[in-house]
């Protein structure tokens, strides 16, 4: 939409492809022919005035930055991680005789064999580990009366976010000025000044527009900053790096795949008395969210489920692909895969309709957990259950089907459905004790009852700014079009942590509120204008120990559960899914049709890729045929979806709820195929392999 | 070589390489920042224009392909009573873009009422397959371009009356 024909168009972000400064330098990515190896050198042909090579020894600051207590090089110098790793940089003015001349730059690399695989791995391989146990295993092993044992595998993910990252760095008067779509400006900055050797003071970021990002803008926005940065620092103008969507594809950040080796055992009433767990995530090279994901997943493993004896094994385990890390949440979503469908298996083996053993191990009040303090409230999965259940119909589809796929003899014999149900929680809390652990929100209330509002974090999709403005309409009781948000400049806005784990609203909104409610508390007693100031520190207790997590991390969780009912084509075997539940208990929810529009929007995406994307590497890069054959799940075969809420009290605090569909859908939807099919599916997404196995039986 | 063509209802006259696409000569040389140059194989829609009053992708045409034809983008067709309409009903159904797909939807609708006035949800759904983007859920879409039919057909019921 033109700028000003969009109602929102004032404070609204320009995208960074429509800035196209005259005059200033375009700047490509001089990329490493070889996934591992030595650096020995690049050669450059003879560069026309106003052209530049830029490596690493050229880098005024330090070569690295930062992430989640990771370090990444910014231009790789010695040794080489991965293929397209960048290792050098290449400005100018002209784009063409840019093309002409990168063709004729040489990368001289001393090969040596890459490391690809990641579910058997070398001690070297290991980025981050995390070893814990509840009980005594090994007793209720060996006394157990059934053990069931799966390993369930999430692939590899493309964000395919609204726009592909890039960055631009121009000078306003004596500040470098960096624009670019993130999710996290302040890392922005502190990633730039820190390459240029300057104090974060010395820079500015203005993001641009966001769009749909899944994660996927997290931290490789300042990693192309840096490299805009340095090419106008070291060019004295203007430059721009905007990857094309092909080298953005082949070479950013995927979602982590996941490998989840799961023992259960069941006792003799056909509860879940023990469980095993063999985790290993592939965080690719160079592992920036290694410890971020793997706690978090190992937070998720234990799902909705009371398990007294419990231990747990997880490596983040990298390799020489690009590197790998978050994906509508940081590392939860293939975890809770992984424990519902085996979920699903239990009851099975235990001889019950998969809700009747769910809501029989469901967490309680006291119930012990494998991260964390025993639960000091009931969860909701109960009031859950129970409204899926009305909604979807799932006891008697779940029968139904059930005696059509035991009686039936072959393909054509009755319709080949299935209806699987899946529980998750989503906490929105950093774990690994490396991220961030500073939010801060600035309200100033004028002597017209204008309310402005800084956060860093109003990169956030409008509606979530909306729900700002009427939180603390609310608070002050002022109208809330007189509630105004400025703009998410590092200069203006002061840090308000990463936008990730719906973090908008369990953090933000939150601050927001406490502000708000600072101002009024001083509101009738001190002269107009009262600015307040609100600020989250992550409690230090909610990090992941030697062997286990302190604290409450579920204490302010989000719950949520979905039904998904398919039927296999009865030709092509291929899964069409008929309908999508999903029912949520996120707090009070400020907005009944925007949070359901959210839900049903994540819903989609997370059904796309239990169906549809498949990312394949060879020799740990993707190639582009997976680029051109890369596809997402068209709107016309997304079901119709259903969202319903539990209503909480009014007072109490809104939580974050947009990764529960990533977390529930792909459980509830490998459950039902599996129904439908008759075979225990353990992959997704389900690729020509699982069909061609459901061929064969 | 040295061509025209009708651009948002004007006659321009404009110089192309045989390589030049129509979205880097849109964006470029007419500043028209609406259709987006994204994945430059025809699968985003992001760069969708209306060509001869049908969907095309304009970063899969030779610019000089547009010979003699009518190129309309989304900053001409704001200017139409087509645009008021789909532009009410989104925002009636309360939908939300994200700033990037816009362009392709809005373009997509136009071209789906122009061809069929009440659309079903499995029509709709359809023709917006052609923008796979993720910020939209479809049940809203849907009811976006329900409310933008049913604008349509009361401003044409209107002036057909007058």
């Amino acid at each position: 939409m033109p700028e000003g024909e969009n109602p929102r168009a004032a404070q609204a972000e320009p995208r960074l492809s429509d800035l196209l400064p005259a005059g200033g330098l375009q700047v490509v990515t001089i990329r490493s022919p070889s996934p591992r190896g030595r650096l020995l050198g690049v050669e450059a042909p003879h560069l026309p005035k106003g052209y530049l090579l830029i490596e690493a020894r050229d880098l005024p600051g330090a070569n690295r930055i930062s992430c989640f207590g990771s370090e990444l090089p910014i231009l790789a110098e010695g040794r080489i991680a991965f293929s397209g790793e960048p290792v050098a940089l290449l400005a100018g003015p002209d784009t063409a005789v840019l093309a002409d001349i990168v063709a004729k730059v040489k990368v001289r690399v001393e090969e040596e064999e890459p490391l690809v695989n990641w579910e058997s791995f070398s001690s070297e391989q290991v980025a981050a580990k995390r070893v814990a146990s509840l009980g005594d295993p090994e007793l209720a092993f060996s006394i157990a009366d059934k053990v069931v044992e799966r390993s369930y595998r999430a692939e590899a993910l493309e964000h395919w976010y609204s726009e592909p990252q890039g960055a631009l760095a121009s000078f306003d008067y004596d500040k470098l000025e960096i624009r670019c779509a993130t999710q996290w400006p302040y890392h922005v900055r502190d990633s730039v000044a820190r390459a240029l050797g300057t104090k974060p003071e010395d820079v500015v970021v203005r993001p641009t527009r966001l769009g749909a990002h899944l994660d996927g803008k997290l931290w490789y926005p300042s990693l192309l900053a840096c490299h805009a940065a340095l090419a106008a620092f070291l060019g004295k103008r203007s430059a721009r790096l905007l990857l094309s969507r092909e080298e953005d594809f082949l070479y950013s950040p995927k979602r982590a795949p996941e490998a989840v080796a799961l023992r259960a055992a069941l006792d003799k009433s056909g509860n879940l008395s023990a469980l095993d767990v063999r985790m290993s995530i592939h965080v690719g090279a160079q592992a920036p969210l290694a410890e971020e994901l793997l706690s978090q997943a190992c937070l998720a493993v234990q799902g909705a489920y009371v398990c007294p004896n419990l231990r747990l094994e997880g490596y983040a385990v990298t390799t020489n692909s690009p590197p790998l890390g978050a994906f509508g949440g940081l590392g939860a979503a293939p975890a809770f895969l992984a424990i519902e469908s085996l979920s699903t298996e239990l009851a099975e083996a235990a001889g019950m309709d998969p809700i009747e053993w769910k809501s029989r191990n469901l967490l309680r009040k006291g119930s012990r957990l494998l991260a964390g303090d025993p639960l000091k409230e009931d969860t909701p999965f109960d009031a859950i259950a129970e409204q899926l259940c009305r909604a979807s119909d799932f006891r008697r589809k779940w029968a139904a089907y059930e005696l059509v796929r035991k009686r039936r003899s072959c393909r054509s014999e009755g319709p080949m459905r299935g209806i699987g149900l899946a529980f998750a929680h989503q906490t929105g809390v950093f774990l690994s004790g490396s991220g961030p652990n500073s939010y801060t929100v600035e309200a100033c209330l004028d002597k017209d009852l204008r309310l402005l509002l800084k956060t860093s974090a109003a990169i956030c999709k409008g509606g979530i700014a909306d729900i700002w403005r009427q939180s603390a309409a609310e608070i002050l009781g002022i109208p809330a079009d007189k509630v105004s948000i400025a703009p998410p400049d590092t200069d203006g806005s002061p840090n308000s942590g990463p936008v990730t784990l719906s973090r908008g609203l369990s953090v933000v909104n939150r601050l927001v509120e406490r502000a708000c409610t600072a101002i009024q508390k001083r509101r009738f007693r001190d002269p107009l204008p009262i600015s307040a100031k609100a600020i989250h520190r992550l409690p230090s207790s909610s990090a992941w120990e030697p062997n286990r997590v302190a604290g409450s991390p579920l204490e302010s969780a989000a719950w949520g559960g979905a039904v998904v009912e398919v039927e296999l084509d009865s030709w092509t075997l291929e899964p069409r899914t008929l309908g999508l539940w999903l029912c949520v208990e996120g707090g009070r929810i400020v907005s009944h049709a925007r949070a359901a529009s959210a839900l049903r929007a994540a819903a989609s995406a997370a059904l796309s890729s239990c169906m549809r994307e498949r990312l394949a590497f060879e020799r740990g890069a993707i190639s582009r045929e997976a680029f051109l054959s890369y596809e997402t799940l068209p709107l016309a075969e997304v079901p119709p979806i259903l969202v319903e809420f539990l209503e909480a009290e009014r007072r109490s605090p809104a939580k974050g709820l947009g990764e529960l569909p990533f977390d529930t859908v792909p459980a509830a939807f490998l459950s039902a195929v599996s129904q439908a099919a008759g075979i225990h599916f353990t992959t997704l997404p389900l690729g020509p392999d699982a069909l061609s196995a459901l061929e064969d039986a | 070589m040295t061509f025209s063509f009708i651009l948002n209802g004007e006659d321009v006259l404009v110089k192309a390489r045989s390589a030049d696409r129509l979205v880097d000569l849109l964006r470029e040389r007419f500043g028209l920042l609406g259709p987006l140059a994204d994945c430059r194989h025809g699968a985003c829609g992001k760069c969708l224009i209306l060509l001869d009053g049908r969907l095309a992708p304009s970063c899969m045409l030779p610019a000089f392909k547009v010979r003699g034809r009518e190129v309309i983008t989304l900053e001409g067709f704001s200017q139409t009573d087509e645009y008021a309409d789909i532009k009410g009903g989104f925002e009636e159904a309360g939908l939300e873009l994200c700033g990037f797909c816009d362009n392709g939807r809005i373009l997509a609708v136009a071209a789906l009422l122009e061809r069929n006035a009440r659309p079903s949800r499995d029509e709709i759904l359809g023709e917006l397959s052609a923008v796979p983007c993720r910020c939209a859920d479809p049940e809203t879409l849907t009811q976006a371009v329900a409310a933008a039919a049913e604008r349509r057909a009361r401003r044409l019921y209107h002036r057909a009356r007058q």
